[in-house]
């Protein structure tokens, strides 16, 4: 081989059209989720806001596209994603769901899916959207993202962390709302059996508004202990949720696209 | 569960090693079934960013077998990957131009099986049988290339040929079939590479 051959191949490593394994952690769009919220405090509301709750991608990027699209044209200050964002964890649907909710029109962040953490899959969630716990405020209510795919850590006993969702639960100042979003469902066969009813306790000593979550991918909704809980549809079903917050009411809405 | 897998890289590697007995004897048609008849050196293409190993040519070299071990660093790809992949292809045609052969279209497919406790070849016990359809360990692609090559007298060498693959892993043939308009081109990524026959 010629000597500008090795180098050649070390340039080219860095073009897309390559693709050193199914699981690298490599170029793309970087911190979505903290690029949101920096956005996100950038537009600082007074009063009502809205917000979109997005449910399962998986195998079904191109809905989201319409979806994304869809809620582009609404009056919304930004989204969360209920996680399972890809269908095998590879590199290049990271890249794409990545590029498509990084670069959308309205801020959006993501949760942590069971589907996302196969593989590398942690490793590249932390790569494209950041920390899997992440807790934000906006128009003085509080919204807390974390991991609670139990089943994927083999049921250890601490997924999700209570103790960081405790002190991230503290009295939100100007006694605002609080929201939680993650992935499985308290009381789901992949959620830790062990942690259900202290959950659900906390979430409701706490005063949770609205907890949301994704997985099932079929909308449903109860109310337990007096928290309200909401799982999304999943994308193949063109649904979404749109959260108004005024006041002290809380309104959601199951729209269509 | 990787043992068996690590025996097969070494057995590919001693294979390798006893080629270059088999370059220096002179009787090389005599040589056995399992003496390779060439080997292969590539770019990228989902299995490490280098992968080299033996192959061996059935059926007037219109049929190749390729067995590869291929390893990307973690400074590149945030995790050090080592993989051994079984590689199939067919190329149906040849023509010959001056002291140049080309083989214009190749069709093929690969087995490409990741080392590592953190991928999967049969569910762990934390799962239902069923719960997810695929191996993270084993990911199977199609492939679709062409090569060109000639023998280069002044490296010693009988047959030097360059490749091109257009690599299909499975996660891309089924996001293509889902969401074309979202994949497109993605359905691909290139793999280059080089093979040299003995």
């Amino acid at each position: 081989m010629r000597s500008w051959v090795p180098w050649l191949l070390v340039l080219c490593a860095g073009c897309d059209v390559f693709e050193l394994h199914p699981y690298e952690v490599r170029g793309g769009v970087r911190d979505t989720n903290a690029r949101a919220v920096e956005r996100l405090e950038r537009n600082v509301s007074g009063g009502a806001f809205r917000f979109v709750v997005l449910g399962d991608i998986g195998v079904y990027q191109d809905d989201t596209v319409d979806a994304v699209r869809d809620i582009a044209r609404r009056d919304v200050d930004f989204v969360v994603q209920m996680g399972d964002l890809t269908e095998f964890s590879s590199a290049q649907e990271y890249h794409w769901v990545a590029d498509l909710l990084g670069e959308s029109a309205v801020p959006t962040l993501a949760v942590i899916g069971n589907h996302d953490l196969l593989g590398q899959g942690k490793e590249l969630f932390l790569h494209h959207f950041g920390p899997t716990f992440l807790s934000f405020e906006h128009g003085g209510s509080r919204f807390i993202l974390f991991d609670s795919n139990s089943r994927e850590y083999g049921f250890p006993g601490n997924v999700p962390d209570l103790e960081q969702l405790r002190s991230a639960l503290g009295e939100v100042p100007g006694g605002g709302h609080l929201f939680t979003f993650s992935h499985v469902p308290p009381g789901h066969a992949d959620f830790d059996a062990s942690l259900t009813e202290p959950i659900e306790q906390l979430q409701a000593e706490r005063g949770v508004s609205i907890s949301f979550h994704g997985h099932s991918h079929r909308f449903s909704t109860d109310a337990r202990r007096g928290v309200r809980y909401f799982c999304t549809d999943a994308l193949e079903i063109h649904s979404y949720l749109v959260v108004t917050v005024e006041g002290d009411s809380v309104n959601v809405e199951q729209v269509s696209f | 569960m990787a043992r068996p897998w690590l025996v097969g890289g070494l057995l590919a590697s001693l294979l390798l090693t006893g080629r270059s007995a088999r370059a220096e004897s002179p009787e090389q048609a005599a040589a056995p079934w399992y003496v390779p008849d060439h080997a292969a050196l590539q770019f990228a293409g989902s299995i490490g960013m280098l992968a080299a190993g033996p192959g061996w040519a059935f059926l007037d070299e219109q049929l190749e077998l390729e067995v590869l071990v291929g390893w990307a660093p973690k400074a590149v790809v945030g995790a050090d990957f080592v993989t051994l992949t079984l590689k199939g292809q067919w190329h149906p045609f040849h023509l010959t131009h001056r002291e140049w052969s080309f083989r214009p279209f190749t069709v093929g497919a690969a087995f490409s099986y990741t080392f590592g406790d953190d991928y999967y070849l049969t569910l762990p016990d934390r799962y239902v049988s069923g719960y997810y359809w695929f191996k993270t360990a084993l990911r199977p692609a199609l492939l679709l290339g062409g090569s060109a090559g000639r023998s280069v007298p002044s490296l010693g060498l009988r047959h030097l040929e360059g490749y091109y693959e257009l690599v299909a892993t499975d996660y891309r043939i089924v996001q293509f079939l889902q969401n074309p308009s979202t994949v497109k081109t993605g359905l691909f990524t290139l793999a280059l590479g080089a093979r040299v026959r003995f």
